[in-house]
């Protein structure tokens, strides 16, 4: 019964090591990835263009894509987290005009959450944590990744993943 | 801990970007075609080819010289085993050859492009059956696409030494490979398969239907004997490919391997069928049946019951 060879070829779950199963992965990813950037940046226009770019960069890195040393979208993850990270930096050195507006606008941040969306308002919320915490609120909530896995993406330790989420989901609790 | 309003915030991705991205990333090749035209329209080539392997060491030992087929191998019952991919891959990066283990098949299955029919009975006319489409889908989904993938007929030449190979890298010195084997050839018939697609913005719904894939072989085998062998390869302990090997009416039952790692399966009813499904983790479910003749497959990113539902629909 040694079928494995022509599993791999032709059945949709049994994908050879260095092949990804695209369709599949597309459903079952865009909505975590485009969540994960919408939690991360607080911007739905955004974490479109975002969501995009990392499903474009996966396709072109997919050469590079080893089963063997992570699963499907702790690699995606990877690409997306890389994606925000390129996306602050360029933010930080192209600053608009518009954002200075904003940082000089009238009245304290806990007025700009009470009248913002949700969204917005996590996003406030979420500016005034450390970036690794945003980081991993992103992940678990946005992304609806394990501990597992975010300690995987992030070099944290699973136990150390468990307990800052802990602490940053009941200092936001109370900010709510 | 309450984190429920965190979870609250999560939103579907608008269906206009969705479809945007996916136009984008299938003009560079991401999606579908990446695997090829018709990668699900493969399944049931797959099916058979499982077949193929479940029953291409399975051949009675008689001389070479009586070549009269007497069995006929048809699909009307699925049967789940669990596999450890990882054995497997093992072997493969110790440099076993999985596909040239079947023995050698000729013709090889040649990539032919299946051909597109606005109209699914014209399909069906195309592959000689007559096409069932659900009455009922979930909200959202609708066709967009059938094809008709070309048959095909095989001989395949059982390879006793590449197998022994195999037994030999896992040290399964308990297995015995039934003498006279090496040699015997089966003919395999995969018929043309009609793939109906249905999506829901970027989701797709596959339901494929066909004739019964069959494999002639010679008669008066102990086909247990070699499916408990088989068995054990996928990883089976001793007890279990027995009870298995000798449990199996392998006369018309398709074995299904299922990696352990990647889904569950279980036996359903499909409209007085029995049905094998196989629930995949966070990618939805794949139902196979046979019923009449014809073998049907359904694969949804949807739960079981929608999957039922759809299956005992069609008509």
């Amino acid at each position: 019964m040694a079928i494995d060879g022509e599993m791999s070829k032709r059945l949709p779950w049994a994908q050879p090591a260095a092949e990804i199963d695209w369709d599949a992965a597309y459903a079952e990813l865009l909505p975590r990835v485009y969540n994960y950037f919408r939690y991360r940046l607080g911007n739905d226009a955004v974490a479109e263009d975002l969501t995009s770019r990392t499903f474009e960069k996966a396709w072109t890195q997919r050469a590079r894509y080893r089963r063997d040393l992570a699963g499907r979208s702790t690699w995606l993850f990877s690409i997306a987290r890389n994606v925000a990270v390129d996306h602050l930096r360029a933010q930080r050195r192209h600053l608009p005009l518009e954002a200075a507006e904003h940082v000089a606008a009238p009245g304290t941040p806990q007025d700009h959450v009470a009248h913002a969306s949700d969204l917005e308002r996590l996003a406030a919320l979420l500016q005034r944590l450390p970036a690794r915490e945003q980081e991993l609120v992103a992940l678990k909530y946005g992304a609806e990744a394990t501990n597992r896995t975010i300690a995987a993406l992030t070099g944290l330790s699973e136990s150390n993943v468990g307990t800052i989420l802990h602490r940053v989901v009941l200092e936001l609790r109370v900010a709510w | 801990m309450d984190d429920q309003f965190l979870h609250d915030l999560r939103r579907a991705p608008s269906r206009e970007f969705a479809a945007r991205l996916s136009a984008n990333l299938r003009a560079q090749g991401t999606l579908s075609r990446a695997r090829g035209p018709s990668p699900a329209a493969q399944w049931f080539a797959a099916a058979a080819a499982i077949a193929a392997v479940s029953f291409a060491f399975t051949f009675p030992a008689v001389r070479a010289g009586a070549a009269a087929f007497l069995d006929v191998f048809r699909v009307v019952n699925f049967a789940g085993v669990r596999f450890d991919p990882q054995r497997l891959a093992g072997l493969k990066a110790g440099g076993v050859d999985f596909p040239s283990l079947l023995g050698d098949v000729e013709p090889p299955m040649a990539s032919v492009p299946p051909v597109s029919y606005a109209d699914p009975a014209e399909a069906g006319k195309a592959a000689g059956i007559e096409v069932r489409q659900p009455a009922w889908l979930p909200p959202g989904w609708t066709a967009t696409e059938t094809v008709v993938t070309a048959e095909h007929s095989a001989r395949v030449t059982a390879n006793t030494a590449k197998l022994q190979t195999v037994l030999d890298a896992l040290a399964l010195d308990d297995v015995r490979l039934p003498e006279g084997l090496d040699g015997q050839v089966a003919t395999v018939h995969l018929p043309a398969v009609v793939l109906m697609t249905y999506r829901d913005g970027l989701r797709a719904l596959r339901l494929f239907e066909a004739r019964s894939a069959e494999i002639s072989f010679p008669a008066g085998f102990d086909v247990p004997a070699l499916a408990q062998a088989g068995l054990r390869i996928l990883g089976l302990d001793r007890d279990e490919a027995y009870r298995m090997a000798y449990a199996i009416d392998w006369r018309n039952t398709l074995l299904v391997p299922v990696p352990v790692d990647a889904a569950s399966f279980r036996q359903v009813n499909v409209a007085g069928a029995d049905g094998l499904l196989i629930e995949r983790a966070r990618s939805g479910c794949l139902l196979l049946w046979s019923t009449n003749g014809q073998m049907y497959a359904l694969e949804a990113p949807l739960g079981a019951a929608a999957m039922l539902e759809i299956a005992q629909s069609l008509q």
